[in-house]
């Protein structure tokens, strides 16, 4: 009797042990996935990139307004349409303490963009800096980036290119990239538990990020730590047990949870990613703009964000995110009319109504069946056919057969410019243009808008093909869904950013 | 057992084991989706990326080929490239599968320490209260959903009485160079209490949620073949000897009524590598099945492949302990 009395003892000892340090400026993310490599180069995938931010800095950022913004650049100019001159900031130091220059610079490019730069391998990102042909090193300050054909997004997607020592890199291999680290950024790799736990902390040389986002300096924690929790309720509790300071990802219908409780908020900010209904253009019935037009005012989507995206989303009257560059806030909006929906059926030789299939992949199914639900009442009596995402995908090919009727529908916008994602949707014959439209006068816009160095114009090129695009609606103009953090309210001085990045240069914690 | 015996039940796991290789390959191959595109589904590549991507992963070659530079690989440990991690499978896997171990075993130990003693009492007492609730928690402990289950350890023992953590295996503050990889015995053995009972405490839940349905089932299995043994003759002539009644329950039955419950165990533990999977994902647990997961949806062949042909190697392993255990436990059984 008496041993196990001092069992459970020594048990109950032991669960009053205290599990967890809590110190002032460890700050914890509670994050979905982990990291898949440490070099820079060497993935496609957001969660890495998220981490790898913080490690290592860019050329150039996106402030908290999504302008891009020089970084360890310290500022840019575009020479001609092909050509690009960036002047690097001095004094950036790697986590070892050696200097980065220009050579840094030029060999992390070149390892971006040559086939079998990466021991042996050619990176997966090569694309994302799309058509540059050549990056030089001008003289010690300046590097130059020559592009095979116009591209006036490269600065816009520079900021998820960070830039890697080249001795460093030459010394550990590209293998030895994938797990260690000798970045530019505010935090430094401590250590990297796999599949559990990326320890980083402040960098005390950081030469301060970007002049143009206060505050510049060092980061305000002294470490931090990504915990990767992939399941949601998981995450959730640990939010709410202090064990995480912020997490990712919150699930909609975990808000009010969240928001319940005493030490807890939602934050929330837009994605990156448009919804729409591709109407297949090519054929009938929606070959005619105004069974198209009728469509978009039978959809409430009013109703299908407050009730099954709980309120986390925000309508789109086109194909850009209201942060985007170039957006056009003044398109007009289909407002949800059944009668007048009617009206144009009839108008378009469909009194009667008629029916159509929606093909839709199995994780977007409820709003799916709301959008079909809706337009029936209209007259547009939608069947939703449940499909695998890659099936569904070759059916829709801009190149194939073009026999669907309806295809629920989205595209990331990760560099928030136009360039990519109203080219490859809207732009005739593109690989994105699922709804197989095509506007000379659109085609003509975007293509003036490749070219166009004033930004200004640009921006207004691409504004007034916002405008024939909403008027041709070659969609079901949708929404765009929101990125939801659960954030503890001993964090300050951060904000989500639309570009989905969560940047820690800027927290605190009380 | 016979030397020949063993070698014969040995060699009966080449068929198993390439048979579960093809089952695995073709499977893979059946599933819609190309991987390529699935990789890049984040940022829309252009068709040439897609091609390259392609060709670099060897999915241009025929299947028939792709399999047996699978198999050849296989069997000198080289499972190629983790598409996703772009690292080789062989060391993705390696990181990963001491958690995945260090779980199993704490389940397994709970698991017995639950089992056994429950087992015996609800046989001593056949009938009474406790037999009764014990098979109500037996029915219940196999028919929760893992999933679930761990959830609300989760909300009761770390959100409200917050004596548990949430996910994860250690905290930042230990840092215990590995000897074994096994966090709690590391700890122990570089000298940290404090280490030691951080570790465990992470341990507890995952490990109590995976054990709980296979501590159902042996319960049951030992409460059977504890009543068999205690209706024995050998036990009647111990009591007719005048052996106290503690010692004829404790050392002479118990010791033959853990013959099924060790077999039982044994083989289960196959498949408390499913239940990882679950319970890992549930508690941030980082081991392999966790990984599996990830990879089936992101569709990493070798990997998933990899990690398969490994869950099926240890099954079919256990078995054959389990087999051996049951010769060994109890002479008269022959292979």
């Amino acid at each position: 009797m008496l041993h196990r009395i001092s069992a459970a003892a020594a048990i109950a000892i032991l669960l009053s042990l205290p599990y967890g340090s809590t110190n002032a400026s460890e700050l914890r993310v509670g994050f979905t996935l982990d990291a898949l490599t440490l070099d820079p180069a060497n993935h496609r995938n957001r969660q890495t990139e998220t981490i790898l931010r913080n490690i290592y800095d860019g050329l150039l950022t996106r402030d908290a307004k999504m302008k891009v913004v020089p970084e360890l650049a310290e500022s840019w100019t575009q020479v001609d349409p092909l050509t690009y001159d960036f002047r690097i900031r001095q004094g950036v130091k790697f986590h070892d303490g050696s200097a980065m220059t220009a050579d840094d610079i030029v060999f992390t490019f070149e390892r971006l963009t040559k086939d079998g730069a990466m021991g042996g391998q050619t990176s997966p990102r090569k694309d994302l800096v799309g058509p540059v042909e050549s990056i030089t090193k001008v003289d010690d300050n300046t590097v130059r980036f020559k592009l095979k054909e116009p591209w006036p997004i490269l600065p816009a997607m520079l900021p998820v290119q960070e830039v890697v020592s080249k001795a460093f890199t030459e010394k550990v291999g590209s293998q030895g990239l994938a797990t260690q680290t000798n970045g530019n950024g505010p935090f430094k790799l401590v250590e990297w538990r796999k599949g559990d736990a990326i320890i980083l902390e402040r960098f005390e040389d950081y030469y301060g990020g970007s002049p143009d986002i206060a505050p510049v300096g060092k980061a305000c924690v002294d470490r931090v730590i990504f915990r990767i929790i992939p399941e949601n309720a998981s995450r959730v509790a640990a939010l709410l047990a202090g064990e995480a300071d912020i997490i990712a990802e919150l699930p909609p219908y975990d808000m009010k949870k969240v928001e319940a409780n005493a030490n807890t908020k939602v934050m929330k900010v837009n994605g990156t990613r448009s919804f729409f209904v591709a109407l297949n253009n090519a054929k009938k019935p929606f070959d005619d703009p105004r069974v198209r037009r009728a469509a978009n005012m039978a959809v409430n989507k009013a109703l299908i964000i407050d009730k099954i995206l709980l309120g986390t989303a925000v309508p789109l009257n086109g194909v850009l995110s209201p942060d985007a560059f170039g957006f056009n806030p003044d398109l007009p909006e289909y407002a949800f009319d059944v009668e007048a929906g009617k009206a144009l059926l009839a108008e378009a030789g469909y009194p009667n109504g008629l029916d159509v299939t929606l093909d839709t992949e199995g994780a977007y199914k409820d709003m799916a069946e709301a959008v079909a639900a809706m337009l029936t009442k209209v007259g547009i009596r939608t069947k939703v056919a449940v499909g695998e995402g890659s099936t569904i995908r070759a059916k829709w090919a801009p190149a194939g057969e073009k026999k669907g009727d309806m295809y629920f529908n989205s595209w990331g916008n990760g560099s928030l410019d136009p360039a990519d994602i109203f080219v490859p949707t809207l732009r005739t014959g593109d690989r994105g243009n699922t709804a197989f439209y095509s506007n000379k006068e659109v085609d003509a816009l975007l293509d003036a808008a490749n070219v166009e160095l004033d930004q200004t114009k640009r921006a207004d090129l691409y504004k007034k093909a916002q405008v024939l695009v909403n008027k041709d609606a070659p969609w079901i103009f949708l929404w765009l869904p929101q990125d939801i953090y659960g954030v503890s309210k001993r964090v300050t001085g951060w904000e989500p950013s639309a570009d989905s990045r969560i940047n820690l240069h800027d927290a605190c914690v009380k | 057992m016979k030397p020949l015996a063993l070698l014969g039940r040995t060699l009966q796991l080449v068929p198993v084991l390439l048979g579960v290789s093809v089952i695995v390959f073709v499977m893979m191959m059946l599933t819609p989706g190309d991987p390529v595109e699935i990789m890049l589904a984040d940022q829309q590549a252009t068709p040439q990326q897609v091609e390259t991507m392609r060709h670099d992963m060897g999915l241009d070659r025929p299947a028939l080929e792709r399999f047996g530079v699978f198999l050849g690989n296989a069997l000198t440990g080289n499972f190629g490239l983790s598409f996703f991690h772009r690292r080789p499978v062989f060391d993705v896997i390696a990181e990963r599968l001491p958690a995945t171990i260090e779980l199993t075993l704490a389940a397994l130990l709970l698991s017995l320490i639950i089992a056994i003693p429950l087992g015996v009492i609800a046989a001593i007492k056949k009938n009474s209260l406790i037999d009764r609730m014990a098979a109500v928690g037996s029915l219940f402990g196999i028919s929760l959903p893992g999933f679930w289950f761990g959830i609300i350890l989760i909300i009761l023992f770390a959100v409200h009485l917050k004596i548990l953590p949430v996910a994860g295996r250690m905290d930042f503050a230990c840092e215990v160079p590995p000897i074994t990889y096994l966090l709690t015995i590391d700890s122990l053995l570089r000298g940290r209490p404090d280490c030691f009972s951080n570790a465990l405490s992470h341990l507890i839940l995952p490990a109590f949620t995976l054990a709980l349905p296979m501590a159902a089932v042996l319960t049951r299995v030992q409460r059977t073949a504890m009543i068999e043994v205690l209706r024995s003759d050998y036990i009647t002539f111990a009591e007719a000897k005048g052996l106290s009644r503690r010692r004829i329950l404790w050392r002479h039955a118990l010791k033959n009524a853990l013959v099924p419950t060790v077999t039982v165990a044994a083989i289960e533990t196959g498949s408390l590598l499913g239940g990882n999977m679950v319970v890992e994902t549930v508690f941030g647990w980082p081991g392999l099945g966790r990984l599996v997961v990830e990879s089936i949806f992101v569709r990493n062949y070798p990997l998933v492949q990899a990690a398969v042909l490994f869950y099926a190697v240890t099954y079919v392993l256990l078995n054959f302990v389990a087999d051996i255990l049951y010769t060994v436990l109890n002479p008269r059984v022959k292979l």
